[in-house]
């Protein structure tokens, strides 16, 4: 240095720490070393010998006529369960967005109460997993169909009414104001000043929507209410591994096809294609439109609703004995300890979970990232494969891969853990991916033209830029893995979910209300820390 | 040496040598190829045909380790500076020693900034030094050009490029940037620098190489040239 270097610094400044970020980061340790502590219980080595019998099939799944003809009418099922619980879901979302957007209440004090009233309401359905609204669905209305349709509709129409709500508001509101001055009333100006600009994010949405419908459907089955998951889980108590498989890539395939297809509009609706100079619509946007009204309208009639049995006499009584059973809600002393316990055993899974898979996205979104500019073969080879591989993880839905670690594993922590974890780092592996082809290249070029060790390069040129969205989107899907937990839960891999259906077993009615406040609870919590979380990294 | 860019010819035919010791302005229009003259140089744009000597060796002949210790004596200050901008100062300009620092020191100057005090002097060079610690992304234009000049300061290299190192920069900083720049060039490596500005070239280089649509137009010793001969490479009448 000395030679270049004359004048000695004037000031030295100390190195000030972020102690809020330094906060958050430790604290984000110690949770993911308290949920490893929660985890070491039990390997199950007896169970190793059907894991082998089960991988083993995974090449040979069952193909007979017979079997396939089954699996083809419940992914019927299935996609019929996705389209109506989604057309429910977008209905209650557009009743429910008026009552959450600001447009609705202006900016008064009443308004400002009246949306915390409604957000603080929509709060409570987004809070249960669609699996738990099955399962109470179930024993109100029994074995209808309408169950798969409220299961999905209910907990999706509270969501969608949110974000509705949200993408309302953020459309500019010059022509809205125009409208209202000249005279036109709020619905009228709403539908000419507000709707059309916000008619391609409310679109867009709906359409990501019915993509996760069709994974909630499977996961619905899972639980008994009919469709593909619910094949799968028949092959799977009888043990008949080839089926098993054979349903497995049904459903991996039926998610697949669900995923390309929803980001093909959504991609189309981002930047719809139009002649220029003449008024013509979208020919893909305008066949994906009519093919969801006319599957709606199928869908309707293959699974025979019938809106009477809605509201029959004995879906009526059984709606009142289940309320007036359930409340109070139980307070016994031993049932609040093991909800504590369960409680703590959901968040611990849903750390580790996210844990796993966040480490598996930071390693493989390098890979992941198509490259820029030219690159050697062996390069966009991987690059494929990792893509691949990330697809077909998250094809699988998560309590699929939950059932087959229950094989090896105890029940507890780490079967719910691992299976989430794969499932999400299918998801998160993703997103990472495509922050990093985001990020500008530059940067690392100029490094790698200093000399940078390629490691060093990616640290000081890719890294720092791709760190902030990539901890956000582990945030959030950390908020999404607790949901799922839950559900994994159910299936018997521990926590508040293993809690819940035993509760459910044996209609103890207080008891499962308490469990399902403190689902709500806890979902609410982690919301609220993850949004904290989200804030300190800005 | 020509480079194709898509269905350009951005250089074509481009046959330069720089010597030891020599301070070389470039200059030429918007467009000219300046920027690809020096990606060529420095490694980042591969020329389509012909071949580029850097301090003595074949870039292309070299791989792995060599290749980097051969890059670590090429500095370049980038035209849009390429800096991450979520780093700290002293990151962004700790990166410059990148070329001969093993990753895992790398990386653990990332938790514990190594060498601040040649950062710290570097940075004073530039007017910077009370900045150190603060969010590269939250400096101005002109002061992240000065991080990015003191980044090559702390690379201390052979070879600098500097591709209108001071373009964001008042006439005060301008003059004392460029001196530093030559510093190496002084000690018997070399400057090639990209200036639009002619009085500043002919008063800082001693020989300007002029470009034009991809080709070289005029080279001549500095001392030989007035203000308005290099105006006419711009297109503008003498
Ligand atoms: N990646 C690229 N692909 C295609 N063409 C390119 C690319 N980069 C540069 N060019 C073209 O090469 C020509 C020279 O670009 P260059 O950046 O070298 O010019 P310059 O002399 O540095 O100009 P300026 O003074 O504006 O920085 C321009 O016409 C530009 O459009
Ligand atoms: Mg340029």
């Amino acid at each position: 240095m000395t030679a270049l270097l004359e004048r000695p610094a004037a000031v030295a400044p100390r190195l000030r720490r972020d102690r809020r970020r330094w906060a958050w980061g430790l604290a984000a340790l110690a949770a993911v070393g308290w949920s490893v502590a929660g985890a070491l219980d039990g390997v199950n080595p007896a169970g190793a010998a059907q894991v082998g019998a089960f991988a083993a099939a995974a090449l040979s799944p069952a193909v007979d006529g017979a079997f396939l003809g089954v699996l083809a009418t419940a992914a019927l099922v299935t996609v019929a369960y996705a389209v109506l619980g989604t057309a429910l879901a977008v209905l209650l979302g557009a009743l429910g967005a008026g009552a959450a957007a600001r447009t609705t209440w202006g900016r008064r004090r009443l308004g400002r109460l009246g949306r915390l009233a409604t957000r603080g309401v929509l709060a409570v359905p987004r809070g249960l997993h669609e699996a738990v609204w099955g399962l109470l669905l179930v024993t109100v209305l029994g074995l209808d169909p309408w169950v798969g349709v409220l299961a999905i509709g209910l907990p999706y129409g509270a969501v969608t009414a949110t974000v509705f709500g949200a993408l309302l508001d953020e459309v500019p509101r010059g022509p809205y104001e125009a409208l209202r001055a000249a005279g036109a009333g709020r619905v009228a100006a709403a539908l000419y000043g507000l709707l059309p600009r916000a008619a391609g994010g409310l679109l867009s949405y709906a359409c990501y929507r019915l993509e996760c419908a069709v994974r909630s459907a499977v996961v619905l089955g899972l639980v008994g209410a009919g469709g593909l998951g619910y094949q799968l889980s028949l092959s799977f108590s009888s043990l008949r591994w080839p089926q098993v498989w054979s349903a497995v890539y049904a459903l991996a395939l039926l998610c697949l096809a669900a995923d390309v297809a929803g980001r093909a509009v959504r991609r189309r609706l981002a930047a719809p294609r139009r002649r220029a100079g003449v008024l013509s619509r979208d020919r893909v946007l305008t066949a994906a439109v009519l093919g969801t009204l006319a599957a709606g309208a199928w869908s309707w009639w293959f699974l025979a609703l019938s809106p009477a049995s809605l509201v029959s006499a004995r879906a009526r009584e059984q709606v009142g004995v289940v309320l007036r059973a359930a409340w109070p809600p139980s307070a016994d002393a031993d049932l609040l300890r093991s909800v504590a316990s369960a409680a703590v055993g959901t968040v611990q899974t849903s750390v580790l979970a996210i844990a796993l898979a966040s480490v598996g996205a930071v390693v493989v979104m390098g890979v992941a990232a198509r490259p820029a500019g030219r690159c050697p073969p062996g390069r966009r080879l991987a690059g494929v494969l990792v893509r691949l591989a990330l697809l077909l993880l998250r094809a699988v839905p998560a309590p699929v891969w939950a059932l087959v670690l229950l094989f090896v594993l105890l029940p507890g922590v780490l079967p719910g853990a691992v299976a989430l974890g794969v499932y999400t780092l299918g998801v998160l592996g993703r997103l990472a991916g495509e922050a990093v082809e985001e990020a500008d290249a530059g940067p690392r070029a100029a490094l790698g033209a200093l000399g940078a060790h390629p490691v060093a390069g990616w640290l000081y040129g890719v890294a720092p830029v791709v760190a902030g969205p990539v901890l956000a989107y582990a945030l959030h899907r950390w908020e999404v893995t607790v949901r799922d937990t839950l559900l994994v839960g159910l299936l018997g891999a521990g926590g508040l979910g293993a809690l819940l259906a035993s509760e459910l077993a044996t209609f103890d009615w207080p008891a499962v209300a308490t469990v399902l406040a403190a689902t709500v609870v806890l979902t609410l919590a982690v919301d609220l820390v993850g949004d904290r979380a989200r804030r300190a990294l800005r | 040496m020509t480079v194709r860019l898509g269905t350009a010819t951005v250089l074509d035919g481009v046959d330069l040598t720089v010597g030891a010791g020599e301070r070389v302005a470039l200059a030429g229009a918007s467009g000219a190829g300046k920027s690809t003259l020096l990606g060529v140089v420095n490694g980042t744009v591969p020329p389509s045909a012909g071949s580029v000597r850097v301090l003595g060796a074949d870039p292309a002949a070299l791989r792995g380790a060599a290749l980097r210790r051969l890059r670590a004596r090429v500095g370049t200050v980038h035209q849009h500076l390429e800096l991450a901008g979520a780093l700290r100062v002293v990151h962004e300009v700790n990166a410059g020693r990148l070329g001969s620092w093993p990753a895992l020191r790398a990386a653990w100057s990332l938790v514990r900034p190594q060498g601040v005090a040649d950062v710290v002097a570097a940075l004073a060079q530039v007017g910077l030094a009370d900045r150190v610690f603060d969010r590269t992304d939250a400096l101005s234009g002109g002061q992240r050009q000065r991080v990015a000049v003191a980044r090559v300061l702390v690379q201390q290299p052979d070879l600098v490029l500097a591709d209108e190192p001071a373009s964001a920069l008042d006439p005060v900083l301008t003059e004392r940037v460029l001196g530093l720049l030559a510093g190496p060039a002084g000690r018997g490596g070399a400057l090639l620098a990209a200036l639009h500005d002619p009085a500043l070239a002919l008063r800082h280089c001693d020989r300007v190489v002029g470009l034009a649509a991809g080709r070289v137009v005029l080279d001549a010793p500095a001392a030989a040239l007035t203000v308005a001969d290099l105006a006419g490479l711009y297109g503008t009448p003498a």
